[in-house]
């Protein structure tokens, strides 16, 4: 069977050591599903007394390198060529299966983005390692130094704690917007080891003709978030969410049939097959609360839901209920929220 | 030369009616219908419409227990050409390294192939990293998610969806393409395929016959294991009932604990 590489041996664990993620970028810029791999990186590392160490690879990543050591990084390990500048899946599985191969690290973490799920299984197979995709909550046992690795299952209805025991590194990828971007620390000192490389290539037969950048909305930044779904009837309705979210410096985001429908564009979609958002506060106008949804906007700290069915759904998840016709609420909001700010200005220039 | 085109397709229980045990936590499978998995039946007709251009050899392949037969009849019946179910009690219980492998292996079997499709993930349990697996294990290149995919001259060119927008790649066969959910309309089935589906059948394959040990696959051969299960419970919220005529008071009470500020950045 020409080659495929067979059975998964197991590693010594005890030769494994210290906490690896996987920093991804964007035209050499870290994308914010990076950072919070730092965070919740140097959590579990700290736990155990071990170092975090960051792959970064790009055409051009020393100021990013310098970046992710003010963020608490102990090591960053880089690759650099013109070639590496896009993601391509066989010289960036081929560089971090090397580095693993060499630093055997115990626990490697991936974003589980797009460009990061393409690549954590190849990883994962070439390393002979176990990878559990998805995770919602990394920990680690203190004395094992095994990796708790939860991941929602059965639509998010279950959560499953999923453990590798016998093979090393540890690998899983997180979900997106679910770990926080940690704070910068105090007096950053990292080491950062960035070699030029020289890529086969054989390695470089895809060929990347286009890429066109949309406009998105970045939602899982967003401190306020005002949502509008089949509810608001119309197209036309979003006009009203856009200026309550204007009003009180939120993005707008919308259910999956609001996008559906055309009234928003699809960037705007919170949920599964959405962006996962936590915000401070989170307005839900005309929004039933399906599972689908709720997985994206949980988290928020502060959910407000207005809808004219007491018992919809999204009552459960929610702090405050404005349970009325949405075009009755919104504008009373709108304008309590204009007279609060004059009123707290007034104060403040006193 | 004619073209050999492999589809990797799942049976997975419907996600509208997933049941729970409430004592194992684990799926009730006597009470779920199972169905094909979405993405993968636009795997197929990505496949199929290469099939309907330049010719092609469809073969679907899966891994599961003898019941996904109805899976495979489905997929002839759209008009694939072969189906090789992988079905072994060797196989039973595999994380995501064990499937790719026994996918890997039974493709190799095969002999040669120039495009291999998938969907970007199934709806049981979304890891999207079979697919990938199997292009590692076969040394391969992949396009992940696509939403459109072209064949021309020995070159695969694609979209990929991205967070940000959207890549469009190249690359030479043999590679491995996963395939978004409704980025395509599947075509049905017609009475008369269905007739000669049911008549041709789908292959079984065990361990011995893809040429694979029982240690190297399934359970023993997974490296992760589930370790527990428990039901996702949510943080109690106080669901608050605001009258239209107190919104000014909910207002104040946002500025006042710094749920709202006033310089939002
Ligand atoms: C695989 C899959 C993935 C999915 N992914 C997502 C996803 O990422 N995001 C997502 O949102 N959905 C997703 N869905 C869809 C999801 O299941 C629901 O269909 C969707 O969230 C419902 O949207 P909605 O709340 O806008 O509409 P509805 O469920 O129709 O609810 C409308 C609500 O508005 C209320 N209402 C009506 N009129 C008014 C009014 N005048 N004022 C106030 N309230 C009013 C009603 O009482 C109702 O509660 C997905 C589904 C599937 C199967």
């Amino acid at each position: 069977m020409a080659g495929i590489k067979l059975a998964t041996p197991a590693a010594k664990p005890e030769e494994y050591k210290n906490v690896f993620v996987f920093l991804e970028t964007r035209e050499d810029k870290l994308v914010r599903p990076a950072l919070e791999m730092i965070g919740v990186g140097k959590r579990i590392a700290d736990k155990v007394g071990e170092k975090l160490y960051c792959l970064l690879l790009g055409g051009n990543i020393k100021k990013e390198a310098k970046e992710a050591v003010s963020y608490g990084c102990d090591v960053v390990l880089g690759a650099e060529s013109p070639d590496l500048s896009v993601y391509r899946t066989l010289p960036y599985s081929k560089i971090i299966s090397d580095f693993v191969k060499q630093e055997k690290p115990n626990i490697f973490l991936i974003p589980a983005t797009r460009n990061g799920r393409d690549l954590a299984s190849r990883i994962a197979v070439s390393c002979e390692a176990g990878v559990t995709a998805d995770c919602t909550e990394l920990d680690i046992e203190q004395d094992t130094r095994i990796l708790s690795a939860n991941r929602p299952t059965y639509g998010e209805s279950m959560l499953a704690e999923i453990l590798c025991k016998r093979h090393r590194p540890q690998m899983a990828t997180a979900r997106a917007g679910i770990f926080p971007v940690p704070d910068k620390v105090q007096s950053p000192k990292g080491d950062i080891r960035i070699n030029d490389v020289k890529i086969e290539k054989a390695l470089l037969r895809k060929e990347i003709l286009d890429f066109k950048k949309k406009n998105a909305v970045d939602l899982t930044a967003a401190k306020v978030v005002v949502s509008g779904g089949m509810g608001l009837g119309k197209a036309d309705g979003f006009k009203l969410i856009g200026e309550l979210a204007d009003e009180i410096g939120g993005v707008v985001g919308s259910t999956r049939p609001a996008a559906d429908m055309g009234w928003i564009t699809r960037d705007h979609q919170v949920g599964q097959t959405g962006q996962t958002v936590r915000p401070r506060l989170y307005i839900a106008a005309g929004i039933s609360g399906k599972i689908q949804h709720i997985m994206g906007m949980k988290n928020s700290e502060t959910i407000i839901a207005i809808n004219t069915d007491p018992n919809a759904e999204i009552i459960k998840y929610s702090d405050f209920v404005i349970n009325a016709d949405l075009y009755k609420a919104i504008p009373p909001l709108i304008s309590s929220v204009k007279e609060e700010k004059k009123k707290l200005l007034a104060a403040n220039k006193k | 030369m004619v073209l050999e085109i492999i589809v990797m397709v799942k049976q997975v229980p419907d996600s509208q009616e997933v049941v729970i045990d409430p004592v194992t936590m684990n799926l009730n499978r006597s009470l779920t219908r199972n169905v094909t998995n979405s993405a993968d039946e636009n795997a197929l007709e990505a496949a199929l419409r290469i099939k309907d251009k330049v010719g092609a050899n469809v073969t679907m392949i899966s891994m599961g227990p003898p019941q996904a037969e109805t899976t495979m009849i489905e997929c002839l019946a759209r008009g694939a050409d072969r189906a090789i179910l992988a079905s072994d009690r060797f196989f039973g219980g595999a994380d995501t390294y064990p499937t790719g492998l026994t996918l890997a292996a039974t493709i190799s079997k095969l002999g040669k192939f120039d495009i291999i499709f998938a969907g970007e993930e199934s709806s049981d349990s979304s890891t999207g990293h079979v697919g990938p697996g199997v292009a590692e294990f076969l040394n391969i290149d992949q396009i992940t998610y696509a939403s459109s995919v072209e064949y021309e001259d020995g070159y695969v060119t694609a979209e990929r969806e991205l967070e940000d927008g959207t890549e469009t790649v190249k690359v030479p066969t043999p590679v491995l393409v996963t395939v978004l959910l409704n980025s395509n309309s599947p075509r049905m089935q017609t009475l008369r395929r269905k007739i000669d589906a049911v008549k041709k059948g789908m292959e079984m394959w065990d361990h011995d016959k893809i040429g694979l040990q029982p240690e190297w696959v399934g359970v023993r051969g997974s490296p992760t294991i589930v370790r527990k299960m428990r039901p996702i419970k949510e943080r109690e919220r106080a669901a608050k009932k605001i009258e239209i005529d107190n919104i000014g008071d909910l207002v104040r009470e946002l500025y006042e604990k710094n749920i709202l500020k006033l310089e939002e950045e």
